[in-house]
């Protein structure tokens, strides 16, 4: 890649079922208080000569926040009056693309990003991905993404013999690990007999296996190499990013073929540098909104041969390579943060700094996320230390 | 986290926006066919010959204008994919528990993802054959497709006994009463209107003093047995011998016997032996005759 972008601060809330006290102007002021602790930067674009952040990107949902231009909301948290402010309304680790390409371009020195998502706010978060439907053909059929998920992942499971049981054990090895993150503590652990005997959602994904609902937020500040290393003693660096949008209608795609995120990790590969995917990361966090996803992602972005999901599952793959010991976002984060969210803790791993589930010397990690039905979109980064 | 949620006031809203949305040109044809003349169209790619439905003006990977290369697709598909869906949201057109599948239309290369109905949620699978069953008021739009039903692909007759099922000493029979009715009707059927049949004055005078039946109406009696009961439906018969023994006068009650004599391996035929008594278990007339088993179901 040309210059280089690192993450110099990485900040997030944790992840409840329902923040009632608290607006998602709140959610967001937290996480750019922690970050400002960080690192010292100032917010004083407009005078001259003043230097800190200069681009400010919002992850938000109009949907989802009830209100249209939602970002509107944020100008005050963000920092942005009389400046520049951006929104990202895709998968929220587009933001981060999206830094990357205005401190790449040499128009900004200093970008921070920050998403929120209270998906509590809604009746229900099915009736808010409804809405990502076409009005014509597909709305009225009822589907929203948990149906999409359905359709997936029944034909996933057929297609790499993935089990109930493969299912359960991802679910409680999430969970497992959610309860070493201070960011998901309101996820309680189960057994896999629990898992087994929940009741059927959307066959063959049963409600312990689905994302649970939740709200939180999360930042990070971004900056040139030069800027990122005078702020900054730990940098994260960016490697690579790549991202792929596959057809819209259900029926025009394999649902098994993980086709986009196969696009997305051969673009983001490619600028890194990176040849064999099983062994180029020592942190691998993939956005998995339903368990039959963590094999299906992990064999989309190469840690597994195509069609080999319950293999990897049985020798360990999970533990072995590090996926998701965050807990992924099994263990709870709003829809639109859930790439972004896998971001910040692969940076966090890399800083040394994730405490009970710190990996020993973790240098290289990829992040990944998920938008769309059935995996309609995917967008990947690859992250190193120096 | 939690301070004094006591203190936290909860403001009701709803997100609500009545809208019209103008369906696309490509769309709009779609959906008047739909409505109008309750028939699916695609839009074919002329250059990868892709049948998109719902339609597109565009074929997304050739990049070729089609939006009037309109072709007729099948109400008939098979479900590619599908799943259960057990939870209610206020979206869905019926209530949980239904199948959402992907249906592809014959005819259709892209699957449209739809209700399923007609089979048990615990016996759906892919592959199942599906057909349109439209809506009795039109909305305008896909749900003009109320569902597509699962086609029962099971022959719809019970086919008779197979070469391989039929065994040596298997019989079954047919029993009617011959009534003067029949007889005029056979005459009329067969043209035969001797008087020996249809005048009781002249058949005074022949050796059986009274009216009797025409011998082949006796005869069709084995018809509905080697048809219909053994071997049954899908039976051809190539050949039958009869020899008559004695007459059938009107009112007697037939009976007609076929029974499996013979399994005859090369040509995989079987012979039967046949016989027809009347009510007082005199012998009628006897006979065989060769009958080849109905094939396996032709699905």
């Amino acid at each position: 890649m040309a210059k280089r972008v690192g993450i110099c601060a990485v900040a997030q809330t944790t992840y409840e079922r329902d923040k009632k006290d608290i607006r998602f102007q709140g959610m967001a002021l937290e996480v750019l208080e922690a970050l400002r602790k960080q690192v010292d930067v100032t917010f004083s674009r407009h005078v001259k000569g003043a230097k800190g952040v200069d681009m400010s990107i919002s992850v938000s949902d109009d949907i989802f926040d009830a209100r249209t231009i939602s970002d509107n909301a944020m100008t005050d948290v963000l920092g942005a009056h009389f400046g520049c402010e951006e929104k990202v309304a895709q998968e929220g680790i587009q933001a981060l693309y999206y830094a990357l390409a205005a401190i790449q371009s040499g128009h900004n020195n200093m970008v921070l990003v920050m998403g929120h998502c209270k998906e509590s706010q809604a009746q229900s978060r099915n009736m808010v991905t409804h809405m990502a439907f076409d009005p014509f053909f597909t709305r009225p059929v009822g589907i929203d993404f948990c149906a999409a998920a359905g359709l997936q992942a029944q034909a996933y499971s057929a297609k790499s013999q993935i089990t109930d049981e493969h299912l359960a054990k991802i679910v409680v090895r999430a969970r497992e690990n959610a309860s070493k993150n201070p960011c998901t503590q309101e996820i309680g652990k189960v057994s896999a007999e629990e898992v087994m005997a929940s009741p059927m959602l959307v066959d063959p994904i049963r409600e312990l296996h689905a994302y649970p609902v939740s709200d939180g937020a999360v930042g990070m500040i971004l900056a040139t190499e030069d800027t990122a290393k005078k702020i900054c003693k730990n940098p994260v660096w960016i490697t690579g990013v790549g991202n792929c949008m596959d057809s819209f209608f259900l029926g025009d795609r394999d649902l098994t073929s993980n086709f986009a995120l196969k696009k997305a990790v051969q673009y983001a590969y490619k600028r890194a540098g990176i040849t064999d995917p099983r062994s180029a990361f020592d942190v691998i966090e993939l956005s998995d909104q339903y368990a039959y996803q963590l094999p299906m992602w992990a064999e989309g972005i190469g840690l597994c041969d195509a069609g080999k999901g319950a293999k990897w599952l049985d020798g360990g793959g999970p533990v072995k390579q590090n996926v998701n010991t965050s807990g992924g976002m099994l263990a709870g984060n709003p829809l639109i943060l859930g790439g972004l969210v896998r971001a910040a803790e692969a940076a966090i791993q890399l800083r040394g700094e994730a405490g009970d589930r710190q990996i020993n010397n973790a240098k290289t990690a990829i992040a990944h996320g998920v938008m769309g039905p059935a995996g309609q979109f995917h967008s990947v980064i690859t992250l190193a230390r120096a | 986290m939690s301070t004094a949620t006591n203190d936290c006031f909860i403001v009701n809203g709803k997100l609500a926006l009545p809208y019209q949305y103008f369906a696309g040109r490509a769309g709009s044809r779609f959906i008047i066919s739909l409505r109008d003349e309750k028939k699916i169209r695609g839009l074919k790619c002329q250059k990868c010959g892709k049948v998109f439905v719902p339609p597109r003006a565009t074929c997304e990977t050739c990049f070729e204008d089609i939006c009037e290369n309109w072709v007729d697709v099948k109400n008939t598909g098979v479900v590619t994919c599908f799943t259960i869906i057990r939870y209610k949201e206020p979206h869905q057109p019926v209530d949980p528990p239904y199948i959402l599948g992907l249906v592809k239309l014959d005819g259709a290369d892209t699957p449209l993802a739809h209700i399923v109905k007609g089979v048990p949620l615990s016996k759906m699978k892919t592959g199942l054959k599906v057909k349109a069953v439209f809506a009795k008021k039109t909305t305008g739009g896909i749900m003009d497709i109320d569902h597509f039903q699962v086609v029962d692909d099971k022959p719809k007759f019970e086919m008779g006994y197979s070469y391989d099922e039929l065994e040596i000493g298997m019989s079954a029979s047919f029993t009617k009463t011959i009534s003067e009715t029949d007889v005029y009707l056979f005459a009329g059927i067969s043209g035969d209107f001797n008087p020996m049949h249809m005048n009781e004055e002249f058949a005074k005078m022949t050796p059986f003093g009274t009216r009797i039946a025409h011998g082949a109406l006796p005869q069709s009696l084995i018809a509905p047995v080697l048809g219909m009961k053994l071997p049954g439906l899908g039976t051809v018969i190539p050949e039958i011998t009869v020899r008559f023994k004695r007459p059938t006068y009107f009112g007697d009650t037939i009976t007609a016997i076929g029974e499996v004599v013979e399994k005859i391996e090369k040509k995989r035929w079987v012979r039967m032996e046949l016989r027809w008594t009347n009510q007082k278990d005199e012998l009628v007339a006897e006979g065989s005759c060769l009958a080849i088993p109905p094939m396996p179901f032709n699905k």
